[in-house]
């Protein structure tokens, strides 16, 4: 009697189950009122918060600024900021957080890998994402709502090749990089640019992001003696690195991307031993150019530090943003990432032109490490 | 040959680090039989409290260590006074225990210090050494040195001075100790002190090495653990042996296996400890029958 | 199974759930589904089996990992990816447990540490695994051609598999393999003597730790469809150990409450998170100091409390029942033969060229001052060690070395010189694990034939209550060891022992802090014991009692047999009265003798 009773139930349930697959609630399109949703997502813990914690700031510097300016035709932006914790897990939750949550639009991550995973996502909701990260294969992707407000490694790496092979004639060159997602993005970049002029590395030493002691290693590259040592990894590896390099003396060129152009490799590795490091970025110091001075001084009233690349990146990729969402007129979807792509802007970073694969720069300029700060190295 | 030398500098000065880590592992287990999971965490605080006076007050650095200890040995005793009820209980509650008080350090050092972390400037400037080609950075060696000296000092305490005798008395066997006065409470909090202390010292160390931040205990006090492991749980010369065990492992993988370094180190690990569970040194609480 | 009526409405509940959700928190409810399949998982290693298992997240990883990439790189379909992935993580988790036949607690915990750090460092390069960066575009599952893309159908997938799975694990837990495996996690040696094959039971452990990292690794490819190493980091190891120290590690049903409490908790903390780290990690501290057994611990903790105040009626323990007499099969093969042993520890010589043989049916006393080997004896006979040299024969077997489990089951029992019942477990389930005779191999029958094990259990527990009653112990079946007093502690070990049916019998000083009646009573049973058909050696020091009750008595001195006889013989030969002079223990007295030679 009673085990009937509870089979006529699972039977019911069944029924109501397969039949009526609850729908979501209808979706909170950009209603013409209210404020215009927009979400950053960066680590705000973990490993790489303080990645997250620049790029926060200088998307709200943006944000606000335009708020303080009228709005979207007379409608303000409401920026609230998600936690990835740079795990892509979490970033998977985040991404159908802000979906059902009605943002239009979101800024950040900076790290490649919880881009990517959240990334399908975002499609699917129809969410244009300007991201910070920049390996390859976000663009590989071809995502029609995924923009680059950097370039990716193809580009850094290529400028660096370039300046260093073409232009200095470098022959003999050694790489080192750990096998994370930005160092195994720079590596394979790198290479490939090497290989692109025929040029074989005379070592090619890969380590893992934890490791801290890399004498082995480097006594492997120190037998080749280069002339210039490739160093693909985050800022404080790389910090470590070239200290540990000249300590073994080695007294090859250093040269990297973005992250050696940074004060916190400069400080890991000691004023001395990055001093004259060669920098591959499209923002190489505050001093760069006018719009960059005025952004600095910006910068540093309103947070009381220095202006950085992350930074910088980020107020450029929301800035973008809050142009493309005047276009539209705060409407998302479709038409926002259209009008995103649209989007003709002389940033800091450079002047954005986007094309199909969402990449907005296609240019980085070379810089010298001097006493800690990166001044741009003339052509010759 | 110069790679194999210059490979050996690195994992010894590393394997000094681990084994300071390891020692400090050791006191607290052999005295109360607590495995202390937060000691990675304690190496940290170590580390940011030696460079954040060190940077701050520009006094010599071996001062900015001593206030480190000072700093750290406070923060050990505060933490055996809430672990108390735990020690020589059920093993899986310490581990989770102090896993949740090395979380607590860990979110406390991100809101007092920020997720950045900063890098600390070495306090000895000479050029390093080169002996046919193989260089050594002076700080290593003011690293293995101190780390030498820690040492020493530590088994002239233990066996040496009466509270260092009724460490070791506790450490043999609880309840006799009682029997014959020692008061037990207050060499297990020694203990820990002294584990906090030498986390400390650990960390001041290897500041100027690295970079320090919130997070730099993890890996740390996890190779420390199997650095002590390897010795021999609980033996001090264990830990001695095991950490500069450790650190050539490391060294040696880093070099030959590459990114997969971490793997063999791992499995290395894994098989050793398989053949010889007990450690180099020997511990006879393993398995306890 | 009363007691687990309240899942039906939760059941009905999870089921109806997504009609009141929005799709984001129907994404975050099928998240913390995976956890709380991994949680189960964890408590069944950690909290059941007490196997330290810091590779719980690796298993995962590697479920995940497997589907990912025969989907994407050899075109499988999800179904097909999801069984080989589920049998890949068991494979692992054979390979992470072997280290847990050699080490155990915070070795165990280190080493299978390193190993998840290993597994995630080989994801991290593996050009296969998609490296740093993951594998991406897992293709939608589908199920009776249904694209299963929306959170609300894979909804159901879960909750489907996850009942399954917790009613598995709640199902373990109550069987006899479960009582087996919190035997051994509360004393792996006790749990040997009683036939409990450990090795295997670990191993089992670490299968089943395997499969539920799997099959929830196979549901996150299946949900998130994207996999990347950092989701299989340390931290996330951590955060899983947290949900099931606060659940509550030895409860099936705390490790998911637990597992669910703490991804709302963590969903809800998400933007403030060092915050919520220093949160969750001042939670966790005050659980392991104040309530050690978690949430599903709370409410027997607060009974206790209430208890403490109101007085249950007085308990007794109840008169022994005799067995029936029963004639010793006559083949008039000795039970037990020990030849020639020497055990020597690291120079100590325990035992020197020990014999000793004992007939069918014969109550043998072993004697001798402290420290003389009697322990060590003992020991060797049932297999804790293995001799230096000699042979041991059980019924003209050779045993010499076999394992605990293997002469328990070969009808050795013995009880320890000081006591060693599971303390966690109940009376009836320390007899309970007496009386279960199965291999461990029998264990394929959970898995494939459940039923036969509901029936077995029945079977076990008729013979337990018949035990209980035969040994007085009705008021205390359902009480803890630690609970009750030493002398009904005592007789409950003698119980256990005599659950397994054993032919030879080895009591360990059984009369140790027992008062003369209890001592009368210990004789009485014993000697029934003898007439049921088994034979017993029995170590003492209450000379009165080995007179009175010993056929024969072997003393030993110095690791040597000094004297073998009759208790009448054996009280007056010289070299015995010399080796117990300045002794502490009393030399047999003469009234001792008389009563022995009446």
């Amino acid at each position: 009697m009673f085990s009937r009773r509870i089979s006529i139930a699972a039977v019911a349930l069944l029924a109501l189950a397969a039949c009526a697959p609850p729908g979501q609630s209808a979706e909170s399109g950009a209603g013409a009122t209210g404020p215009i949703k927009i979400a950053n997502v960066n680590a705000q813990s973990g490993q790489l918060s303080s990645l997250g914690q620049w790029e926060h700031k200088g998307v709200k510097l943006a944000i606000e600024e335009a708020n303080k300016a009228g709005g979207i035709n007379g409608r303000q932006i409401q920026l609230d900021l998600f936690d990835s914790q740079g795990d892509p897990t979490v970033g998977t939750n985040v991404a159908r957080k802000i979906s059902a949550e009605g943002y239009i639009a979101m800024l950040g991550t900076a790290e490649s890998a919880v881009t990517l995973a959240m990334a399908p996502i975002l499609k699917d909701a129809k969410i244009p994402n300007i991201t910070s990260g920049q390996s390859p294969k976000l663009a590989e992707l071809k995502s029609p709502f995924l923009f680059l407000n950097a370039p990716t490694s193809v580009t850094f790496d290529e400028t660096l090749a370039k300046y260093l092979i073409d232009d200095k004639g470098y022959k003999k060159i050694a790489l080192i990089s750990n096998n994370g997602a930005y160092g195994s993005g720079e590596h394979d970049a790198f290479l490939a640019a090497l290989k692109s002029r025929s040029v074989t590395p005379v070592a090619d030493e890969v380590v893992t992001p934890d490791q801290k002691d890399f004498n082995s290693n480097l006594a492997k590259i120190r037998e080749q003696g280069p002339e210039v040592l490739f160093i693909g990894a985050e800022e404080v590896q790389s910090g470590l690195i070239a200290k540990q390099s000249r300590e073994l003396g080695i007294k090859s060129i250093f040269a990297g991307g973005a992250p050696m152009g940074t004060d916190v490799y400069a400080d890991t590795a000691g004023l001395k031993n990055a001093e004259g490091s060669v920098v591959s970025s499209p923002y190489l110091s505050n001093e760069a150019s006018d719009q960059i001075k005025a952004f600095a001084a910006k910068y540093k009233a309103a947070y009381n530090e220095e202006a950085r690349m992350h930074v910088a990146k980020a107020y450029d990729g929301a800035s973008i943003m809050i142009e493309a969402l005047k276009q539209t007129n705060g409407e998302g979807g479709q038409k926002l990432a259209d009008a995103i792509r649209g989007v003709k802007r002389a940033g800091l970073l450079g002047d954005y032109t986007y094309d199909a694969n969402g990449v907005g720069i296609h240019a980085t300029k070379i810089g010298l490490v001097k006493d800690g700060k990166v001044v741009p190295e003339v052509a010759s | 040959m110069q790679v194999f030398l210059q490979t050996l500098i690195g994992g010894v000065t590393f394997g000094a680090v681990y084994a300071l880590v390891a020692m400090g592992f050791s006191i607290v287990y052999r005295t109360m039989g607590l495995v202390n999971f937060a000691h990675g965490s304690v190496v940290m605080i170590g580390a940011y409290a030696a460079s954040t006076f060190y940077m701050a007050t520009h006094v010599p650095f071996a001062i900015a260590i001593v206030v480190a200890i000072a700093v750290t040995g406070l923060i050990g005793l505060v933490i055996e006074r809430f672990l108390r009820p735990l020690e020589n209980k059920d093993f899986t509650l310490m581990l989770i225990g102090t896993i949740g008080f090395g979380a607590v350090l860990e979110a406390g050092a991100v809101l007092v210090w920020g997720a950045t972390g900063h890098a600390v400037p070495s306090p000895v400037a000479t050029e390093p050494l080169d002996l046919a080609g193989v260089r050594i950075p002076t700080y290593n060696l003011v690293v293995i040195s101190v780390a030498a000296l820690a040492t020493g000092l530590l088994a002239l305490f233990l066996q040496r001075t009466k509270r260092g005798a009724a460490m070791q008395a506790v450490a043999m066997d609880h309840q006799a100790a009682t029997a014959v006065g020692i008061h037990v409470g207050r060499s297990n909090a020694m203990a820990f002190a002294i584990g906090a202390g030498l986390a400390a010292l650990a960390g001041s160390l290897i500041g100027p090495m690295l970079y320090v931040n919130p997070t730099m205990g993890g890996t740390l006090g996890i190779k420390g653990f199997a650095a002590a492991m390897l010795g021999g749980f609980g033996s001090m010369p264990g830990a001695i042996v095991g950490g500069v065990a450790f650190g050539l492992l490391d060294a040696f993988a880093a070099g030959n296996f590459q990114e997969y370094s971490e793997l063999v180190t791992f499995l290395v690990f894994a098989v050793v400890v398989m053949i010889r569970p007990t450690g180099i040194f020997g511990e006879a609480t393993v398995n306890r029958a | 199974m009363k007691r687990l009526a309240f899942l039906v409405p939760v059941g009905v509940a999870a089921w109806l759930l997504p009609y009141g959700l929005g799709g984001y928190s129907m994404h975050v409810v099928a998240v913390a589904i995976i956890f709380a399949i991994l949680a189960v998982g964890l408590g069944l290693t950690m909290g059941v089996a007490g196997q330290i298992n810091l590779a719980q997240v690796a298993f995962f990883g590697v479920g995940a990992y497997t589907v990912a990439i025969l989907c994407t790189r050899a075109g499988f379909g999800f179904w097909s990816a999801a069984v080989l992935a589920l049998l890949v993580s068991v494979v692992f988790g054979v390979l992470v447990g072997i280290p847990a036949l050699r080490m155990q607690s915070h070795y165990l915990g280190i080493v299978t540490l390193g190993l998840a750090l290993a597994f995630t460092n080989w994801v991290t390069n593996a050009t296969v695994a998609g490296r740093a960066e993951g594998i991406s575009d897992i293709p939608v599952p589908v199920l009776f051609g249904l694209e299963l893309s929306s959170a609300y159908l894979f909804y159901y997938v879960e909750l489907v598999v996850f009942a399954l799975a917790l009613a598995f694990a709640l199902f373990v837990t109550h069987s006899p393999l479960g009582r087996r495996l919190r035997a051994m996690r509360d004393d792996d040696l006790a749990a040997g003597a009683l036939g409990a094959e450990i090795p295997l039971l670990r191993m089992t452990a670490f299968v089943l730790s395997g499969v539920y990292g799997g099959l929830a690794g196979v549901l996150y490819a299946g949900l998130i469809r994207f996999v990347a190493p950092e989701s299989f980091n340390i931290a996330n190891m951590f955060l899983l150990l947290a949900m099931v120290i606060i659940g509550g590690r030895a409860s099936i049903l705390g490790c998911v409450v637990g597992a669910l409490a703490l991804a709302a908790v963590r969903e809800a903390l998400l933007d403030v998170s060092a915050y919520a780290q220093l949160g969750y990690g001042i939670v966790v501290v005050l659980v392991v100091v104040f309530a050690p057994t978690g949430l599903a611990g709370l409410p027997h903790q607060f009974r206790r409390l209430l208890r403490r105040h109101g007085s249950g009626a007085r308990l007794r323990l109840g008169p022994f029942q005799p067995y029936e007499q029963v004639a010793h099969a006559g083949d008039g093969e000795n039970v037990l033969e020990v030849q020639g042993v020497t055990m020597r520890f690291k120079g100590l010589v325990a035992l020197d060229d020990v014999s000793l043989t004992v007939p069918p049916g014969q109550i043998r006393g072993v004697v001798g001052p402290n420290g003389s080997g009697k322990t060590t004896l003992f020991n060797i006979v049932s297999g804790f060690y293995t001799p230096s040299a000699g042979k041991v024969r059980l019924r003209g077997l050779d045993v010499t070395g076999a394992r605990p489990y293997r002469l328990s089951l070969r009808g050795v029992a013995r009880t320890f010189q000081n006591l060693r019942l599971f303390e966690d477990l109940n009376v009836r389930e320390n007899i309970l694990l007496g009386l279960d005779r199965t291999r461990t191999s029998w264990i394929w029958r959970y898995a494939g034939l459940p039923w036969k094990v509901f029936g077995y259990q029945r079977a076990l527990d008729a013979r337990a209550d018949e035990i209980i009653a035969r040994f007085g112990l009705a008021d205390f079946a359902d009480a803890v060891p630690r609970a009750l007093p030493y002398g009904i502690q005592r007789r409950v070990e003698t119980a256990r022992a005599m659950a397994m049916s054993p032919s030879l019998l080895l009591l360990d000083e059984p009369a140790a802090g027992l008062n003369g009646e209890e001592v009368r009573q210990l004789a009485e049973i014993v000697r029934s014991i003898r007439d049921s058909g088994a034979t017993v050696v029995v170590i003492e020091h209450n000379m009165g009692l080995v007179m009175s009750l010993c056929d024969r008595i072997t003393v030993l001195a110095s690791g040597k047999v000094i004297a073998e006889g009759t208790p009448a013989e054996v009280a007056i030969a010289p070299a015995v009265v010399q080796a117990y002079l300045g002794d502490s223990m009393a030399a047999p007295t003469e009234t001792a003798v008389e009563e022995a030679t009446r």
